[in-house]
């Protein structure tokens, strides 16, 4: 009888429980809301967080589009998006460099000279906040915001630049001008 | 199965009679098996629609997910301070330069004069603490901006990217651009 009672209780015990799911009392939308109330970071992070915390870029009101298992979209290869873009700017960049030296080295500069100048700055500005814009607006993120700022900094080239068409046109030139102001 | 059933609902009940039967076997079995325990069956489920579940849920989750930290967490180094420099500057430059523009165009509607013999007789009128300490930012800005785009350049041609290399020449250039700013402010 003994033998039989411990091998009861052995089967009893090693028996697989029958509980796998395992279930709170609290209902599932309940659960949901208050993951959804929770801070962003729990308390156990924030006691060790000294200074106040900045988040680089928050996250914006989120829309899911498709679902999670969509595969992540790859822009097509197109090399005036990659080495002509790359070799463009550094060819700008490149042929600045005699620009600003020339004042230095040779007074004002002739107004063919001054133009083209101010024809490069502008390309490289453009260049320049093109990739500001890119970098810091991504399209997933803000999208109106960028074909904003896209739109805006296409404009400026023509804006600024017929600017500075009067100003070579009318005035003394942006080296002359520079150089007046500065020893003013 | 109807023995087997009947042993183990009375063992169970001997169980809760009398605890001292824990004594008789292993802890660990007893943690492992609900022999002992009252169990908790409060299930409560509800069906939600797929889109419900990625505009509600999903979209909320993903508001919670962990955000990268801001850039003070990072520790100073010459290498992504010049770099970060590099585009501030040209920043800065561009922006006075288009704002220049922009305001010569639009002048004669503004009734603003930003011709340059105004602008420098306007200047000339400045005192001089305010004159230099601008004089030696802009033209900071502008050395700077130059020097290091030296470096950007050579770096383009895969060369002089040695740590030792870059944080010699990031030096290099943050003393020959504030010296040469202080030059040119002098002028």
């Amino acid at each position: 009888m003994a033998a039989l009672r411990t091998t009861v209780l052995r089967q009893v015990l090693a028996a697989p429980t029958q509980r796998t799911l395992v279930t709170s009392a609290m209902p599932m939308r309940f659960a949901a809301q208050k993951l959804a109330q929770r801070p962003a970071f729990s308390l156990q992070r924030a006691a060790f967080q000294t200074s106040a915390r900045r988040s680089i870029l928050p996250p914006l009101p989120q829309k899911v589009r498709g679902n999670v298992n969509d595969a992540a979209q790859i822009p097509d290869v197109d090399p005036t998006h990659g080495s002509y873009h790359w070799t463009a700017e550094r060819i700008i960049s490149v042929g600045l460099i005699p620009l600003t030296v020339a004042p230095f080295a040779a007074g004002s500069l002739s107004p063919l000279l001054d133009g083209t100048l101010c024809g490069l700055i502008i390309l490289h500005t453009y260049l320049g906040f093109s990739s500001v814009i890119t970098d810091y607006l991504p399209k997933w993120r803000v999208p109106l915001m960028r074909k904003l700022f896209d739109f805006a900094n296409f404009l400026a080239v023509f804006v600024v630049g017929w600017g500075f068409y009067e100003f070579e046109t009318n005035d003394v030139g942006i080296t002359e001008a520079i150089k007046r102001i500065w020893t003013a | 199965m109807l023995p087997q059933r009947m042993a183990q609902q009375t063992l169970r009940r001997l169980a809760v009679q009398n605890p001292a039967y824990r004594f008789a076997i292993p802890t660990a079995a007893v943690a492992s098996t609900n022999a002992f325990r009252l169990q908790r069956r409060l299930v409560a489920t509800q069906s939600v629609s797929p889109e419900e579940a990625t505009e509600s849920i999903l979209a909320k989750q993903r508001l919670v997910r962990p955000v990268a930290p801001h850039l003070s967490i990072y520790k100073p180094q010459i290498t992504w301070y010049l770099s970060a420099l590099e585009r501030v500057t040209g920043c800065f430059l561009s922006a006075g330069f288009y704002v220049f523009g922009t305001l010569y165009l639009a002048a004669p509607m503004l009734g603003l004069h930003m011709e340059s013999a105004v602008m420098a007789a306007s200047f000339a009128t400045w005192p001089l603490l305010i004159k230099f300490p601008l004089k030696a930012f802009v033209a900071w800005l502008f050395t700077f901006h130059g020097f290091n785009s030296l470096r950007h350049l050579v770096w383009d041609t895969a060369s002089a990217i040695q740590n030792g290399t870059v944080n010699k020449t990031g030096w290099t250039v943050v003393g020959l651009s504030v010296a040469s700013a202080l030059g040119l402010a002098m002028l």
